[in-house]
């Protein structure tokens, strides 16, 4: 858990420093950079995102994008008039060095047509051996804290938990999948599962079938979680397995930001009544594994 | 994820896509009191809700069941499972809710989640 990538955010950023070139040296071209900026909103503000294959995708509102002159498409979610727009800018690309129409135009529109200006939250992976990315100086001159993912751990007992089989992904004869993942929110959040169904507050109860286990930890990390750093997580989780007495599954919840412009690769993510976007692990004993992805109504489908 | 090495082992893979699947909704709500300090229990919250529904809705149409999965005494928030057909009611009564027994009170919708959105994430 302490070897998740150090992330900052850093507040009031230009947006068009990051068309920098010493910017883009020490960001884009590591290709392992990522960059979201923080508590905008995806259905009413403009969203920045800088992904690590050197897409910056600005998701902007109607006015922001006619200032702009920027070339993008209306969003995908958009009503009758859309009120929102994206635009798209590969920053790897030929026609985007810096010196260039493209960019010269793109830096102009970002500095004098439209000064974007967002906090942002930035990490950028390290290879093992190498030293560990800081800020570069075109980023670190705005106010920036580095921050570390936050770990929760809880030790559950007497729990009462669905029982499940590897090969059964519909549930015709244990848990079925949907009530699963109920369940796994239930204990997310605390919520008891050991109702009647004639009690007043709540009806709630663990799906059947359903066993008694004594002890179960519960970790939650929160942060900028980057997928290199997931990935190694799940390649410990996998040697769980290997001690004498373990479960017979374990899982492994991993929810993307309600307001990113983008989920599941370059699919458009929207919020409608909420920004569900997530995936799920479960893995079994026997290496056998069910992913379950989630998506809300204004997401596209996961691959 | 099987071991390749296996001897006589096979990869199976499958995939089911279900769209609108779930039969159930989930809600955060914030209860406010006007007058700060107030202590209630799930009980009481429950029959708050349940009034509301039935000065918007009417005795036949606040008959739908809900359930308050988690209240939480001290900050007076709760998390609300309601069928999807129920939705709509639920939460266009709690907006219109002013007051109860005399109090004025107010319900923020906090958040609106399906199942898996349930750690209170970012």
């Amino acid at each position: 858990m302490r070897r998740f990538t150090r992330f900052y955010l850093v507040r009031e950023v230009p947006v068009f420093e990051l068309l920098g070139e010493e910017c883009l040296e020490k960001t884009v071209r590591t290709g392992r950079f990522y960059a979201l900026s923080y508590k905008t909103r995806i259905d009413q503000d403009d969203v920045v995102a800088l992904l690590p294959t050197g897409q910056l995708i600005l998701s902007v509102v109607k006015d922001t994008y006619e200032q702009l002159g920027l070339e993008g498409r209306p969003s995908q979610y958009a009503h009758k008039r859309p009120m929102r727009y994206v635009v798209v800018i590969d920053l790897t690309d030929k026609s985007m060095a810096p010196g260039s129409k493209r960019y010269d135009r793109v830096l102009w529109a970002l500095r004098e047509k439209v000064p974007l200006k967002t906090d942002f939250l930035m990490a950028c992976h390290s290879v093992v051996g190498t030293e560990a990315w800081s800020l570069p100086p075109c980023l670190s001159r705005y106010p920036w804290k580095e921050l570390q993912a936050s770990v929760d751990t809880q030790t559950l007992r007497d729990l009462p938990c669905p029982v499940l089989h590897g090969d059964d992904l519909r549930g015709e004869t244990a848990c079925e999948p949907h009530a699963f993942l109920e369940w796994l929110g239930a204990v997310g959040l605390g919520i008891g599962c050991e109702n009647e169904a004639t009690s007043f507050l709540s009806t709630y109860e663990c799906p059947e079938p359903r066993t008694l286990v004594d002890q179960a930890v519960l970790c939650t990390v929160t942060g900028l979680l980057l997928p290199e750093d997931i990935h190694s997580l799940l390649e410990e989780l996998r040697r769980y397995f290997d001690q004498p007495k373990s479960s017979s599954w374990l899982s492994l919840v991993v929810h993307g930001f309600a307001d990113s412009p983008i989920s599941w690769g370059m699919a458009e993510h929207g919020f409608h009544k909420g920004g569900e976007n997530f995936y799920s692990f479960v893995l079994f004993k026997n290496q056998d594994y069910w992913l379950h992805m989630g998506t809300g109504a204004n997401d596209g489908c996961p691959p | 994820m099987s071991d390749p090495g296996a001897v006589g082992g096979s990869v199976t893979y499958q995939r089911l896509v279900h769209k609108n699947s779930s039969g159930f909704h989930y809600m955060k709500v914030s209860l406010v009191f006007e007058k700060e300090g107030k202590r209630i229990d799930g009980a009481f919250f429950k029959q708050l809700i349940i009034s509301a529904l039935r000065n918007v809705y009417g005795e036949i149409g606040a008959a739908f069941p809900f359930d308050v999965l988690k209240f939480e005494e001290k900050s007076l928030t709760a998390v609300l499972r309601v069928y999807n057909s129920g939705l709509v009611k639920l939460w266009s009564a709690l907006t219109l809710l002013g007051s109860y027994q005399n109090e004025t009170c107010a319900v923020r919708v906090v958040q609106v989640l399906l199942p898996y959105q349930y750690t209170g994430g970012p």
